[in-house]
């Protein structure tokens, strides 16, 4: 028999209370760490797929540049757009090793309860994307974009519309015309899976924008020189937004960080109230346990006795709720970033959340600190209870 | 303060309590010795000081004049008191105690109930643990909780902790007062062997039957020893 094993077993006479109170513990914790997982998560999930895309400066129309942004980047239209003549312009500069024009549409399937996107593309971007491989194993050329009618598929975009086969035609209704799939991608784990690739000269046909353009994908030949390309951009097409990735990725960053502090204001204001259920559950376990408090200062226990045994109360109650709210975090992980994945910016498409054990420590820490804290004012209580009265008491 | 090799020496022991702003006199003067194998009778009705008087030589009350050894301890006398913690720790080394309620730890089996005081000594001896309980009878309720045993039981168990540290004396508060004729008998019986093994017991009881089975019978009245 330990000290330790007494403070488990005590906890066991009030068996719904402690239970209730575990729950509190462990709901405050499971937020904590799913905040602080999914934080490491996102940031590095979000660099990684900046940092795939190969793009270290993105023109587009004068507006909000990461709305914009984050409509090329995602998928969706943007209601204004750049002529397309300065796409060569964009090219010839010192510095610029791919310019890459796209033309982005959406067609909306209600029937269907999806939405098409359609990028119009040339030669150039399949340039930028130099990792992209078709499913056969072959690397996309430019000859895939030579038909006008000619249609490369992504991953996802290929399975949504079931196809398998090259030279298989697909008939769109919405902007009546019949495309032949030139190739499938591979999955890149990105939404580019999503989209279906067209000639950049079709889509300004078929959606009545000749000579405009989206957006203009820039790679540069040394990713240090994006400061000053991004400076000689803004002069020369003072119509357009100019945005670099990398400012892109930390105000990205810097708005997670935001939403963040006030998270974790919550989320401490949570804690703190878990700790007050602690210190509420303790308290009224002293008062009810006056006599056996008695009994056990009866038996030899000094005063420290009883304090370390209702503080280590406290600290099995905050541990046992902690190891459940880490159990009950990592198992609900995913069903917990697909709904934040939802509400956040630019989400990545691979795994947000994983199990980080620096966060699973930090939960640990601070709910077993929340018990310690938690557990003094009942200890104290216990430890000053006068034996002859306690053993009085009914 | 000489002992004579008692276990517990009292000489003009006297206890005063301030309640509802008057004072009460629970003790006044009274004498106390206790050798080692020696079963001491504390007879007397309720409000007559047995509970005091058990609870300063059990030194979970303090007395507020006279002189007081318990094992080899001044507890108080020529100005000294002994520190809270001496107290603590002549209750874990020397002393047992049983009282009329049982007062077991409801969560745990009777042998973790006897394990308790040994967790104050920073020792888990579960053998002894059991050997008690065997030796008071209940080898077959060994992982049983006090829902599960009966008033008897339960204050064998009682009695097993008390013993759990080897104590030079046990004080006992009425054990018998919640049983019924015969398990009364059978623990004052149990009480006896274990006087007879060596064990100073102070025996509180207003039971005058059970007190003539007593070494020594004192008669307790309003917080006096009536002389025989």
């Amino acid at each position: 028999m330990t000290l330790t094993r007494l403070a488990f077993k005590t906890l066991l006479q009030r068996p719904a209370r402690t239970l209730l109170t575990i729950v509190s513990v462990a709901a405050s914790v499971a937020v904590l760490f799913s905040l602080l997982s999914f934080n490491g998560g996102y940031q590095a999930g979000l660099k990684k797929q900046m940092q795939q895309m190969g793009v270290h400066l993105m023109v587009v129309p004068i507006g909000c540049p990461y709305e914009a942004a984050s409509l090329v980047l995602e998928g969706g239209e943007i209601a204004t757009y750049l002529s397309d003549d300065i796409v060569e312009k964009i090219a010839e500069m010192e510095g610029v090793a791919i310019a890459a024009p796209s033309l982005m549409h959406a067609i909306v399937r209600p029937e269907d309860g999806r939405t098409d996107i359609y990028l119009g593309i040339d030669g150039e971007h399949l340039a930028l994307k130099n990792w992209w491989r078709l499913n056969d194993g072959r690397k996309p050329g430019a000859a895939l974009l030579n038909n006008p009618n000619s249609l490369l598929m992504g991953w996802d975009a290929a399975l949504i519309e079931r196809r398998e086969e090259i030279g298989e035609k697909m008939w769109v209704p919405e902007i009546e015309t019949e495309f032949a799939v030139t190739g499938i991608l591979e999955p890149t784990g990105t939404q580019d899976d999503g989209f279906f690739y067209v000639p950049l000269n079709t889509a300004q046909k078929l959606f009545d924008l000749d000579g405009q353009i989206t957006a203009v994908q820039v790679r540069l030949t040394d990713p240090a020189l994006a400061a000053e390309v991004a400076d000689e951009l803004e002069v020369a097409f003072p119509g357009a937004e100019i945005i670099r990735m990398e400012e892109l990725l930390g105000s990205m960053t810097a708005l997670m960080d935001s939403a963040r502090a006030l998270i974790f204001a919550i989320v401490a204001v949570v804690i703190a109230i878990s700790g007050v259920g602690v210190l509420n559950t303790m308290l009224m376990s002293v008062f009810e346990r006056t006599r056996e408090i008695g009994v056990l200062r009866a038996t030899g226990a000094g005063r420290l006795h009883v304090f370390g045994l209702v503080w280590t109360e406290s600290l099995v109650l905050t541990g046992i709720g902690g190891a459940v709210g880490l159990g009950l975090a990592a198992v609900a992980a995913r069903g917990v970033e697909s709904i934040i994945k939802r509400f956040v910016p630019m989400a990545p498409v691979e795994a947000m959340t994983q199990f980080d054990p620096r966060a699973a420590l930090i939960c640990v820490l601070a709910i077993l600190g929340v018990g310690l804290v938690a557990g003094i004012y009942p200890s104290l209580r216990a430890a000053n209870i006068r034996t002859i009265e306690a053993l009085r008491s009914e | 303060m000489n002992t004579n090799g008692h276990v517990v020496q009292a000489t003009n022991l006297s206890k005063t309590y301030s309640t509802g702003g008057r004072e009460v006199e629970a003790l006044r003067g009274i004498d106390l010795t206790i050798a080692p194998g020696e079963f001491t009778v504390l007879l007397g009705p309720s409000g007559a000081g047995k509970t005091t008087a058990l609870n300063v030589v059990g030194g979970l009350d303090r007395p507020t004049g006279g002189e007081l050894t318990v094992a080899g301890e001044v507890i108080a006398g020529n100005g000294h008191r002994a520190r809270e913690g001496q107290l603590d720790a002549l209750r874990r080394k020397h002393i047992g105690f049983v009282f009329a309620q049982f007062h077991l730890l409801p969560t745990l089996t009777a042998v973790e109930n006897v394990l308790v005081p040994m967790i104050w000594e920073d020792a888990s001896d579960r053998g002894r643990a059991e050997g008690l309980l065997r030796r008071v009878g209940l080898d077959h309720r060994l992982t049983h909780r006090p829902d599960e045993l009966s008033g008897g039981e339960m204050q064998r168990v009682a009695l097993a902790r008390a013993l759990v540290n080897r104590p030079a004396l046990l004080l006992a508060d009425e054990p018998t007062a919640n049983l019924d004729t015969h398990t009364r008998d059978e623990i004052f019986e149990l009480l006896r062997e274990l006087s007879d093994e060596g064990l100073a017991i102070l025996f509180a009881t207003h039971d005058h039957e059970l007190a003539e089975r007593g070494d020594t019978v004192l008669r307790l009245s309003d917080g006096v020893i009536a002389d025989d």
